[in-house]
Formats: structure tokens, C-alpha cells, sequence
């Protein structure tokens, strides 16, 4: 472009003129095609040109030290911060263990359901999300919000929130067709539990429901939505059961959009547990008791293996498993009769008579002869009291055997207060009364030992005889569990060993320690027990095929007799709370097989009226032939 | 056009331009990549920014082979032109967006308050080339309405960004230029009034929830705070080395928005780490050092504001698109120059730099 070249030249030769500048340009030409020339000699301002540097110089700073703070000295917290962005961890469940009996029938069994869960990340529009969700459930809207609100403040945003719990399988047909319009919903499997055999073993299984925080903060491998055993063995084998989740790392994109996944843990399934319990013998316990209160405790003395746990009444454990209703929990809790209770370990009894058991050990190993006698005239006095033998008319003169055969009050009340509460206490203890068994269920109550320091600390009041008088014969302050009596039963068969009763098939035999006695005083027991149930107060379990041997109990629970009342007030007329309750602990040995087998029957009268018929059922099943020959 | 030009042209700053727009490339190609379940698919904008790239080249040269002074004739024409341009727009824009700031002439769509900085840059410049004496009132307020006149009609858009820049870009010549003390001090006060003014009765609820969310980006991390929040994640996490070239996980998974426009620098920053920004800031201040000292080398005013006007027109963009993505400001939609994918502003950016060149080149040609 030489034309562009040429005005700055003129521009210099014709410096004179520059004063005209702006004149001279239009006479020669449009002005616009003009050259503007500045004719001063331009020096940039030096307030500006600072200005300019300071301004790049602050701006370089700024910037390179918020990098810093950014990139340095937090970037490990938004590098973290970046990976929780991208990675989720995704569990995957893992089976619970079955619990079956001795003869592999199931008892407790998983199920599959299917549960609609809702990831609230994922969400877009939550309130209509939420009135989708009650209109597929049927529940009412609020309902849907209050379980949202609970649930979100426990987990974290992108975790999934189960909404619908158990859905059927035109429910889970019509959500899937529907549910493409609803992101963050999914619909999941779930695994179930379920008791097959109801009320039958729901005092020994216990249930498992939905876990709570309280549990989830104490073990940090729970996660919203899991079942945990809350009763039973569900609760007591809970690690055994549960086995181990697995863990996928899902990586996602902005849009929860799954890139990959790749499985960190492999899921482990919870281990079968294979119970002693015999489900048929259950079963006929069952029968046996049928609309009476009480239980049934059947082991076998060499090995404290449970063969039945029998509880009336009962409730029916897979409500709690599929959630229990409000109304139903009510109606469970309210009930006077504790259909929750298991009476075998967690309710306690005085024992009556068949503390006579105990006492009779306790007499020989302090040196009591088999043969010293006392003689019972129905009664013994006690200072201004009176205290009666349950035969009015008195035994006559007893010695030890046939003090246990005819159940003689009144020889243990001499020989108690020879002995003194003292022995009594330690000699009990050293038994395992006063404590829990160890059975491997939750809950179980220690019964009571009375002594003169309990009643002090109790009653503020100081040990009196009458206390021992009572204490001898299982009255008064003495209180035991049928387990308990069951667990020194077999101790007197097996040769003294104390075993922790056994409810796992597979464990081993555990120990607890040996009773106080020699060799000669468990024999003497066992066979006093053998004629007891010949001839004695427990005939009613006699079998011609089975040796048997037995005691019976009446437990009272108002101290009628005691007070002095003269005439016997016959069981029905009684009030049910009032009536005395029935115990019968016996042992049976049929060729191979042995089994104790202890009834309690609650308020149900006398041992070997009530309770020993319920335990002569029992035996026609165990010993009968045609029915071991159709089992199995 | 006589060679000698050509060995006058400013080098570093042809070295700046091409290394900050290669590094713009390069970055865009990764930001352009999303990954899925099966593998990476890339779109095209680094291929369209190429193309872009070609054509501000054709431009930079186009304004090469005039001389600047030209210009000066030009001002006021292409001024009063632009304020045209911006009442059509507000009679027969484009609504894009709720905004109305596109213009359509002949199947070519613009913006006008694009040009309006560069007419107001040119505007200013000739005003300002009168003489070299700190500004009085009277001149000042001149200037003031030359630029808020426009202003007015680009906040109706509305263009908050845009208006911004206009009245920034004026400032700073303004300032570089000097002013008496009593008006420069007179400013200090006003400034803060007028924001002020401008918050309570200026202000759409959207812009005002912009600062909000800026101020605590916690108080709605799913809204408008989760571009500050990604943002700053994205290019914390870059830590020192960065995740490397594709690497990131917060632009290839789409965590970041915007990342191949105005959060482009996030990706550059998540990828190359500490060095890599230092790096690339420390190459944008010495892009700027060669734009200024073409500004004082320059051999008459005009030019010499000419190039300060241009010089802050990149400042002002630097400066306000790294403030927002590394969270020192709230977010304005403004790109990065040479790192943001973007078509017209490629185009203006290399003509402006062609006007710089411009007028570096001729600093040996005239004597003033």
C-alpha cells in the first residue's frame, strides 16, 4: 500500500502547517480518508504506566496464591472430595443362615420379596416422587413423608432408602411398567425371614426385624433397611447367622449413571445353625401342655443337648418379621398372659417339692445317715407357729429315702434347721442355682438363693427360722427356672457334671463345673427318684418298658397352708392367680436313650395331678415303639 | 505494504497468542471428552475452534494492512452505528434464554453489544488522544455518558456481563490516562453508591442469587452454588501435578459445567495441577506485559490508547474469568480468552490483537 506510505511523509515536510491541520484537510480531500496526525511527541503518562504494572503484578500474586490455596494446601480434601463425587459403594447382601433342627426340618428361612427404594440424589422432583410412592403402596401420604423424613437424616444422599418394604407381585408388575418416569426409585430384592413353624419355636428363635440407630451405631457393618436377630437365638447367633456383605465401588457419572463397577468384598452368607431341638418332640410337648400355661424341658443328662423347649403360650414370631402392626404389638404386649415370655428361662418359679432334690444332697454330704429318721406327725412347731406336712394325718417315722418317695415336709424342716440357711445358700449355689445356666439364649433370669444378708438388704428385716423351715421345702423366697431344674437333674444322672444346656447340634459339651457330691449321693438321689416313680408321689410317669424316676412339686403361691388353714380349698374353686403351680422333674432311660423331662404348669395345682399326666405324654412319645418306628 | 513492517512486528506477543491458543486447544479437546460406559466419545469443539482459529487469523491480517490512525475517522460513525444496532436489538432481537441479545441480519446471527466495547474502545481512545491532560469534569462526564449510553440499553437486554466490561474497559483507560485528583477522589465515593444502586434497584433476582450463592456456595450446593463448588473441586483436586492430560474425573464424568466455555480453565486446572496454572498464568501476564509495552512504545496517543483500551479488554476478561472459576468472584458469564471454546470471541479477540500489532508495528514509521 504505497498511498499509506506517503501521507506521514508529507505530514513531515509540511510541518508548518500542522496548526491547519484539520483545514487543510478538506480542501483536498473527504476528511474520513484522511491521516490523522498527532503532532506532539508522545511520552506514555507515568501515573498510567505504573498503574498498568502494579496491576499485573497484583494480579499474578492473587492468582498464584489462591492456586495454592486451592491446589496445595487444600487439595487433599477436594481430591477427596472429588473421588466421593464419582464413587459410591453399593452393598450386597448376604443370605442369613437357616436355623434347622436335629432332623434338618427348617425352622427359620429366608424368602425372597421384592421393596421399592428410592435414592434421594437422584431424585428430580421429591414431593410428587413421594405421592407416586403412597398411591403404588396405598399408604397415605403422610405416612410416605414421615418415613422419608426418618430415614433421610441417617444416610447419606445417595444411598438408597427403602420405601415399600414387601411388595406383591401385581404391585412389583404395575412399578416397573410405571417406573422409567420416576428417577431414583428402583425396585430391589430383599431377602425375607420366615418361621415355618410359627408359635412352635418362636420363644427359642426369636425374630429378626429392620435394625435400629441404636444398632447401627454400635456396629458399624449395619446399614439402614438390614434385619438383625432381635429375640432369640436370631439375637444371640446374630454374627454367626448374619455372615458378611459384600461391597461393589460403583464409579458414577454426573448424572448418577453407572460407568463400571468392580466388587472390593465377596459376600459371605450367614452358616446354617443345626439345633438340637427335635421339631416332632416340640411338637408333642406342644400337644401335651395343650391349653395350659407353663413349659416343658426336655435334655438328655449325658450331653445337656435340648431335645424340646416347650412355651405356652405363644406368639407368632414372622409377625415381627414382616414388621409387626401397631395394632398387633398392642394386643401382644397388653396380654396378662406374656405370650412373649419364654417360661422355660425367663420366668421363675418357687420350686416346691422338688427343691427336696437338692436338700437330699445337701443332707448326705454333710453327713446326714441314710437311715436316721425323724418322725412326722403332720406338722412341725415353731414357737407359736405351726408348720404343716402336706399330709395332715403325718408320715410316721422317715428316713431320707422315703422322705423323697412320699415327699415328707416335715423331715426336711427338722434336718433345715439342723443344717442351718448358711449351708443351705452355699450347698444351692455351689449347684448352679441362684444363676443364670448359660444356654444360649438371651434374657434368662438367675432365680433366687434366699440368705440372711439378702433378706437384710431386701426386707431391712433379720433371717427368722421359719425363713429356713420355708427355704427347705422350696417355699418362701426361693425362686428357680425349669431350665434350672432340668440342668441339675441331668447333673444327678451324669454323674455330677454341671453342662452348659446345650441348643447348637454341633458344639461341643461345655462344662460348668461338678456338683458338690460324692459318687454314693447321686446314686442314692437317682434311685430314691427311680422309687418315687415307682411307688412314690410320681408314679403317674411309671412305664413297664422305661426305667423312670421322678419328683413331683406343688408350688404354692399363697401362703394358705401356712397360715394355718385347716382345710384343703380344691384347686378349681381356687382363683387362677392364686392356685399353686405344678412341677414334675423326672428322668426316663430306655435301652440307649435317656431324657430328663421337666413340666412346669403355671398356676395348674398339684405335680402329680397337673403336671405329671403332661409328662407321661411326653414319654409315650419318646418310649413308644410305633411312634419311634413311623418317625425319622 | 512495505516488508520493513514486518520486522518491527511484535514477536513475543505473536509467541503468547500462538502458545495460549494452543494450550486453549489442547485443553478443549480433553474437555470435550465424556466418558461412558464404553469407552471416551470427544465432540467437536476443538475441531470448530480450529476452524475459528483459522478464521481470526484471516481477521488479525485483514487489520493489519490499514493504518490505525484510520480508525480515528471511524469512531464516531461506528459508534453512533453500534448505538443503532442496540435498539434494534431491543425492538427486534432474539429472545435466546430469556435474554434478548442476538441479532439476525442476512442468516447471520450477532451480538451488538459485542462490537459496542470495541466501538466505545475506539470512541474513547480518539477522545482521549486530544491531549495529554489529566481529565477535568467536563471531559470526564463526557466520556462517562458516551459509555453508560450504551450501558443502558445493554442492561435491558439483560447483559449484566457485557455492560460490566464496557464501563471497566473505560475505567481503566480513564485511569491510565489520568485524571485531576478532586475527580479521581470523586470516584471513589461514587463507586461504591452506584453498586450499591445498582444491588437494590439494578439487579435481577438471579443476579443477586449469583452473589449469594458466591458468598456461601453451602447454602444450595444442587442450584446455583454447584458450578462454584465443582469448580473448585475440580481444580483442588488437580493438587500438584494435576490428574494428567484426559484424566479428570470431574469434567470427563460431567461433574463441571460449562467446562468447554467459562469453566474451561476448571479442566485445565484439575488436569495440570499447581504447575500447569502457574505456568498458564504466568503465560497470560507475559501476554499482557507485550500488549502493554506496545501500549507505551507506541509512538502517538491514539495508538497508545488504542492498545491500553485493548489491553484491558484482555485484562479485565483474564482477570474476572479465573476469579470465578477459582471462587474469587461470583459467577458472570464471561469466557477466558484463547482457553474457552468460542467463535466470536475468537474472531474479536485475534482482531483486536491485529490492532495491537498494528500499532506496534508502526512505532517506527511516523514521527510523532
Amino acid at each position: 500500500m504505497p498511498d499509506e506510505q506517503k501521507p506521514p511523509k508529507t505530514n513531515e515536510s509540511t510541518e508548518p502547517l500542522l496548526t491547519d491541520h484539520e483545514e487543510s484537510q478538506e480542501h483536498k480531500a473527504p476528511s474520513w480518508l484522511k491521516i490523522p496526525v498527532e503532532q506532539e511527541q508522545y511520552q506514555p503518562p507515568r501515573g498510567g504506566v505504573i498503574f498498568l504494572q502494579v496491576l499485573i503484578g497484583v494480579f499474578f500474586f492473587v492468582i498464584v496464591i489462591r492456586f495454592w490455596y486451592l491446589q496445595m494446601h487444600k487439595g487433599e480434601y477436594f481430591a477427596r472430595q472429588a473421588i466421593e463425587n464419582r464413587m459410591r459403594q453399593e452393598y450386597i447382601l448376604a443370605p442369613r443362615g437357616r436355623i434347622l433342627d436335629l432332623h434338618d426340618n427348617i425352622l427359620a428361612d429366608n424368602r425372597t420379596a421384592y421393596g421399592l427404594t428410592l435414592v434421594r440424589e437422584d431424585c428430580q422432583d421429591l414431593p410428587s416422587t413421594l405421592a407416586q410412592i403412597s398411591e403404588w403402596s396405598g399408604q397415605p401420604l403422610a405416612k410416605v413423608q414421615e418415613k422419608y423424613a426418618q430415614d433421610r437424616i441417617k444416610i447419606k444422599p445417595y444411598e438408597p432408602i427403602l420405601m415399600i418394604q414387601d411388595i406383591n407381585f401385581a404391585l412389583v408388575s404395575r412399578i416397573e411398567s410405571e417406573i422409567h418416569a420416576w428417577p431414583g426409585l428402583k425396585i430391589v430384592v430383599l431377602t425375607k425371614r420366615s418361621y415355618p413353624e410359627r408359635e412352635l419355636f418362636s420363644h427359642i428363635l426369636g425374630y429378626v426385624a429392620e435394625v435400629n440407630e441404636q444398632e447401627m451405631r454400635k456396629d458399624p457393618q449395619l446399614a439402614m433397611g438390614d434385619l438383625v436377630g432381635k429375640q432369640g437365638l436370631e439375637l444371640e447367633m446374630e454374627k454367626r447367622l448374619r455372615g458378611s456383605k459384600g461391597l461393589y465401588e460403583v464409579e458414577v457419572d454426573a448424572h448418577a449413571k453407572v460407568m463400571g463397577k468392580s466388587m472390593r468384598d465377596e459376600p459371605h452368607g450367614g452358616r446354617d445353625l443345626k439345633l438340637t431341638l427335635d421339631r416332632d418332640l416340640q411338637e408333642a410337648c406342644w400337644e401335651a401342655l395343650g391349653t395350659a400355661t407353663g413349659s416343658i424341658v426336655v435334655m438328655e443328662p449325658e450331653t445337656g443337648k435340648v431335645r424340646a423347649l416347650v412355651t405356652t403360650p405363644a406368639y407368632d414370631n414372622n409377625l415381627f418379621a414382616e414388621g409387626i402392626s401397631r395394632k398387633d404389638w398392642q394386643e401382644l404386649r397388653n396380654n396378662t398372659n406374656f405370650p412373649m415370655q419364654n417360661r422355660a428361662i425367663q420366668s421363675i418359679y418357687p420350686p416346691g417339692s422338688v427343691w427336696k432334690l437338692l436338700m437330699a444332697a445337701m443332707l448326705l454330704e454333710s453327713g446326714v445317715g441314710v437311715h436316721e429318721s425323724v418322725y412326722c406327725p403332720g406338722y412341725a412347731r415353731l414357737g407359736k407357729q405351726i408348720f404343716r406336712c402336706w399330709k395332715h394325718s403325718g408320715h410316721g417315722s422317715m428316713d431320707l429315702e422315703h422322705a423323697l418317695i412320699h415327699s415328707c415336709d416335715v423331715y426336711f424342716y427338722i434336718m433345715a434347721e439342723r443344717m442351718g440357711i448358711d449351708r443351705l445358700e452355699k450347698f444351692a449355689k455351689q449347684c448352679g442355682f441362684g444363676q443364670p445356666t448359660g444356654i444360649d439364649l438371651p434374657h434368662e433370669r438367675s432365680g433366687l438363693v434366699p440368705s440372711k444378708a439378702w433378706k437384710q438388704r431386701r426386707f431391712g428385716k433379720q433371717w427368722v427360722r421359719g425363713d429356713t423351715y420355708n427355704a427347705s421345702i422350696g417355699q418362701g423366697f426361693t425362686l428357680v427356672t425349669p431350665i434350672q431344674i432340668a440342668n441339675y437333674v441331668s447333673s444327678l444322672l451324669n454323674g455330677g457334671k454341671m453342662l452348659k444346656p446345650q441348643l447348637l447340634e454341633k458344639e461341643s459339651v461345655e462344662s460348668r463345673g461338678n456338683l458338690p457330691c460324692k459318687r454314693e449321693t447321686l446314686d442314692f438321689i437317682v434311685n430314691a427318684m427311680h422309687r418315687t416313680a415307682t411307688v412314690g408321689t410320681a408314679r403317674v410317669v411309671s412305664r413297664r418298658d422305661a426305667i423312670m424316676g421322678g419328683k413331683t412339686g406343688t408350688a404354692q403361691v399363697v401362703k394358705l397352708r401356712m397360715a394355718g388353714g385347716n382345710r384343703r380349698v380344691r384347686t378349681k374353686d381356687m382363683l387362677y392367680r392364686t392356685r399353686d403351680h405344678a412341677w414334675i422333674a423326672t428322668w426316663g432311660k430306655k435301652k440307649n436313650k435317656s431324657y430328663v423331662v421337666v413340666v412346669m404348669v403355671e398356676h395348674g395345682g398339684g405335680g402329680s395331678s397337673v403336671a405329671g399326666p403332661v409328662a407321661k405324654k411326653v414319654y409315650q412319645y419318646l418310649f413308644d415303639e410305633p411312634k419311634t418306628g413311623s418317625k425319622s | 505494504m512495505d516488508m520493513r513492517l514486518f520486522s518491527h512486528i511484535n514477536w513475543p506477543l505473536i509467541a503468547c497468542i500462538t502458545l495460549l491458543f494452543l494450550i486453549g486447544l489442547l485443553n478443549l479437546y480433553s474437555a470435550s471428552g465424556t466418558r461412558l460406559e464404553d469407552g471416551i466419545i470427544v465432540s467437536s469443539f476443538y475441531q470448530k475452534q480450529i476452524v475459528w482459529g483459522v478464521c481470526g487469523l484471516g481477521c488479525m491480517l485483514v487489520t493489519l494492512t490499514f493504518d490505525y490512525r484510520r480508525l480515528k475517522n471511524f469512531a464516531w460513525i461506528f459508534y453512533w452505528i453500534v448505538l443503532a444496532l442496540l435498539i434494534l436489538v431491543a425492538l427486534i432481537g432474539k429472545n435466546v434464554y430469556g435474554a434478548t441479545r442476538w441479532i439476525s441480519l442476512g442468516g447471520i446471527s450477532f451480538q451488538p453489544s459485542e462490537l459496542a466495547k470495541i466501538a466505545v474502545l475506539i470512541l474513547t481512545a480518539r477522545l482521549l488522544s486530544h491531549d495529554g491532560q489529566p481529565l477535568g469534569w467536563k471531559r470526564f462526564f463526557g466520556l462517562l455518558v458516551i459509555g453508560f449510553l450504551p450501558c443502558v440499553f445493554i442492561l435491558q437486554q439483560p447483559d449484566l456481563g457485557t455492560s460490566m466490561m464496557l464501563l471497566l474497559i473505560l475505567g481503566g483507560m480513564i485511569v491510565f490516562h489520568g485524571m485531576r485528583a478532586v475527580v479521581f477522589r470523586s470516584c471513589l465515593v461514587a463507586i461504591p453508591c452506584c453498586g450499591a444502586l445498582l444491588w437494590f434497584v439494578g439487579m435481577h433476582d438471579y443476579q443477586r442469587q449469583r452473589i449469594l450463592s458466591f458468598l456461601n456456595p453451602g447454602l444450595d450446593p444442587r442450584g446455583t452454588g454447584y458450578h462454584i463448588l465443582q469448580s473448585r473441586i475440580a481444580i483442588g483436586s488437580g493438587q500438584l501435578w494435576g490428574k494428567g492430560f484426559t484424566e479428570g474425573t470431574q469434567s470427563q464424568l460431567r461433574f463441571l459445567p460449562e467446562r468447554h466455555s467459562d469453566f474451561a480453565l476448571a479442566v485445565f486446572g484439575e488436569e495440570w495441577g499447581f504447575v500447569g496454572c502457574v505456568t498458564l498464568v504466568s503465560l497470560f501476564c507475559l501476554f499482557l506485559l507485550a500488549i502493554f509495552s506496545s501500549a507505551i512504545q507506541a509512538k502517538d496517543r491514539f495508538g497508545s490508547m488504542l492498545v491500553v483500551g485493548i489491553f484491558f479488554y484482555f485484562f479485565w476478561e483474564i482477570l474476572i474469568n479465573l476469579s470465578m472459576v477459582i471462587g474469587l468472584m461470583p459467577v458472570v458469564g464471561i469466557p477466558l480468552p484463547f482457553i474457552s471454546y468460542g467463535g466470536s470471541a475468537t474472531l474479536v479477540n485475534f482482531t483486536l490483537l491485529g490492532i495491537v500489532l498494528n500499532v506496534s508495528m508502526r512505532r517506527f514509521m511516523f514521527k510523532g
